[in-house]
């Protein structure tokens, strides 16, 4: 409550400080020669307002970590304080109740000894909360004012807030790529310490995995991660994408070159409906519908002992999932071939189809094959329909009926296992996590490098 | 009002042509004799119909969803607008040369070998080579291109972009080229160039080039029609509109107080 007081506060003085800052400009403007000043009276306004907002803001944010810990120290050197535990659950449950009751937040103490240090509490608290402010304002005025007296005529405050501008967006992109190196080396971090269990070589190369987290004995033949990565490539990479490219390809081709607009109006939508699915509905209908069709289908056709989780579903499914990628780049890229293409095909006397086949597709092939590729690393990310309908058992096999396993269904069981959090069994799932995630980041850098290549094709 | 000229054999013949886009009229009852073994060029102020007519010739309008066209266009008596036209074969044999050159990005070989392989001109590669050869040495490309044809078609300079594209319009074997403005994104040497091959090229085929520089079509051609606003205002022979116009409104335009 008290931090929305101090930010409430702080916008409150940056629209004081816009407004007065703007009517300075306006008078600026106005006793200029030919009312021109070096900026619009609006970007004074801004200077200001920002030179007040964004110091008051940092400083809330410190504010808000430092000031319970002064409030703390200064309820524990009031002689309130004297009886308490020295440490343990009863002194926390005693502070975190008084604090409780002196913010209003709980109607009486619990334990009754706490209830002496209500007072202190509520007396400190009310004290920072004073002290905040004005410092908040005191912040404020000094740096309002700072910025107010640079305001003149000739004052450059359109490249100021410009650059305040960039800077907001610097810090916006910065926060995505600050959270992948923090996942990276969130990974990196717990896969050493794998590595230090289990030989980073029996872990790649090894074609046995059956990690047991009750045994307390690091045996890496049981950790040979072939299988899985296997399990991966073959269900996201060969099966799904055996469905996904050509329907992908020649969805694309219809809506771009024979649908007419109101017909892809209407199906171009319908088809992005699938990449809006979640991938747990794709799980059921893949072990509900998919896996027991295909062992019946199996059966009837004399395989014997055909497996009700199977490969082949998973990657079926996984395939329709991943038309809209596929689909949706391969459509971009058609549509950016440019007309001329495709009128000096036809002005030579070829079909439509063969302009497609011998002209369209050809020029759009990079950016197909991107799409193709940001396919397939999503669909070794895929993990549902994996879990519900490809099975657990890690088979290194080339039989699409067999049960398999991929990675990310083994992060899943490791992760969720019984093995205790040190133990080589529940660590492998950071080193599967983060084999995975290089193989995908390789996939995408080659897929942008594939783009890139395409949009200097037609400079 | 079309004035016929003294013409030789007919090869187009278009009668009472109007083309729409939607509800927008382009062309108004054009009716004109294009000749064989004659350059004819079509004139006038933009946005007048002269691409639109053109596109006419060999169907290209059909690609635009909205255009629609009424009239009657005969190549060698045939017409080409009936229900059972072969619009693949009609437009092998009316070939195309667009404003902007617009190779392939494929090697300059496939560029010219594209057209004969899809219509099956070539039965072997040695007879492929062939046309490939044949097609760049009329268009006058051969002696700079043969020593790298495995190069692509858009590595090369905009001029010989343009003259890629005539070849591979020659390579059909067509029976008339039409060129849609084929000199206006081309310097003026790479200009001269391709109107001295249109000038080669006349022999063999009947050619109908859209220009909008006066000079050029003064240069190259023999038959002269002037479009404005959709409809034909005079066609004549070049000599005759450029120095001797029957209408006041090709005689203002020629001399460029209007347009």
């Amino acid at each position: 409550m008290s931090s929305a007081t101090l930010l409430l506060l702080a916008l409150g003085l940056a629209l004081a400080g816009w407004l007065s800052a703007r009517a300075r400009a306006w008078s600026f403007k106005r006793a200029a020669p030919g009312g021109r000043i070096a900026a619009l009276p609006t970007y004074h306004g801004w200077y200001v307002a920002l030179w007040i907002a964004v110091p008051v803001l940092l400083f809330v944010v410190a504010w808000n970590t430092i000031a319970p810990q002064l409030t703390l120290q200064s309820v524990l050197a009031s002689p309130a304080a004297a009886d308490l535990p020295p440490f343990g659950m009863k002194r926390d449950m005693m502070l975190g109740e008084a604090r409780a009751v002196a913010l209003g937040a709980a109607r009486g103490v619990f334990t009754p000894e706490a209830a002496g240090l209500v007072e202190p509490f509520r007396e400190a608290i009310g004290r920072y909360r004073l002290i905040g402010i004005l410092v908040t304002l005191a912040m404020a005025l000094l740096s309002g004012a700072w910025a107010f007296l640079r305001l003149k005529p000739d004052f450059a405050a359109r490249t100021r807030v410009e650059r305040a501008v960039m800077a907001g967006l610097l810090l916006a992109s910065l926060a995505a790529i600050l959270t992948t190196l923090g996942i990276f080396f969130s990974l990196v971090f717990e896969t050493v310490r794998f590595f230090g269990m289990i030989n980073p070589v029996d872990f790649l190369f090894g074609t046995h995995w059956a990690p047991d987290p009750m045994s307390d004995a690091a045996d890496p033949s049981r950790y040979g991660s072939i299988p899985l990565f296997w399990g991966t490539i073959y269900i996201g990479a060969v099966i799904a994408m055996i469905v996904a490219i050509p329907l992908g390809l020649m969805s694309a081709i219809y809506l771009t070159q024979y649908a007419g607009p109101r017909w892809r109006k209407w199906l171009k939508p319908a088809l992005e409906i699938l990449a809006g699915v979640p991938t747990v509905v794709y799980g059921y209908f893949a072990a509900l519908t998919v896996a027991p069709a295909i062992r019946d289908a199996a059966a009837a056709l004399g395989i014997a002992n055909a497996s009700s989780e199977s490969a082949l579903a998973a990657g079926l499914v996984m395939g329709v999932m991943i038309i809209p990628f596929v689909s949706s780049m391969a459509d971009d890229s058609i549509a950016a071939v440019p007309q001329a293409m495709r009128d000096g095909s036809l002005a030579m006397g070829a079909t439509t189809n063969e302009t497609i086949r011998k002209v369209l597709v050809p020029a759009a092939l990079p950016g197909i094959v991107a799409g193709v590729m940001l396919a397939i690393s999503r669909a070794i990310g895929e993990t549902m329909i994996v879990v519900m309908a490809a099975g657990a058992t890690a088979n290194l096999t080339a039989n699409p009926l067999k049960t398999m396993t991929t990675v990310t269904y083994q992060i899943v069981a490791m992760l969720t296992g019984e093995g205790s959090f040190d133990h080589p069994a529940t660590l492998s799932a950071f080193a599967l996590g983060f084999v995975l995630f290089l193989i995908t980041l390789g996939l995408n850098i080659v897929a942008l490098r594939v783009v890139k290549r395409f949009r200097e094709a037609y400079e | 009002m079309v004035t016929e000229p003294t013409s030789p054999t007919v090869k187009i013949r278009a009668r009472d042509v109007s083309v729409y886009y939607g509800d927008k009229q382009a062309i108004d009852n054009v009716s004109i004799d294009v000749p064989i073994e004659l350059v004819t060029a079509f004139i006038g102020p933009s946005g007048c119909g002269k691409s639109t007519f053109l596109r006419a010739l060999n169907r290209m309008n059909d690609t635009i969803p909205s255009a629609r066209v009424e009239g009657m266009i005969e190549l060698d008596g045939e017409d080409i607008y009936r229900s059972k036209m072969d619009v693949v074969q009609l437009r092998a044999r009316v070939g195309m040369v667009f404003q902007k050159p617009n190779p392939f990005p494929k090697s300059i070989y496939e560029n010219i070998a594209y057209g004969p392989r899809i219509h099956g001109l070539a039965e072997n590669k040695a007879d492929l080579d062939a046309v490939v050869e044949k097609s760049l040495r009329r268009a006058g490309l051969w002696d700079e291109v043969k020593d790298r044809l495995a190069d692509s078609g858009t590595a090369l300079s905009g001029g010989q972009q343009q003259r890629l594209c005539i070849a591979r319009a020659i390579a059909v074997q067509p029976e008339v080229i039409l060129m849609d403005e084929p000199c206006s994104a081309l310097d003026p040497i790479a200009t001269a160039r391709i109107e001295e091959l249109i000038d080669e090229l006349r022999t063999r085929y009947a050619i109908v080039i859209v220009t909008h520089s006066m000079q050029q079509a003064a240069r190259v051609s023999q038959r002269t029609a002037f479009f404005h606003l959709g409809k034909i205002v005079e066609y004549g022979e070049t000599p005759q509109i450029f120095t001797n116009p029957r209408e006041e409104r090709t005689k203002d335009y020629i001399t460029g107080r209007y347009g």
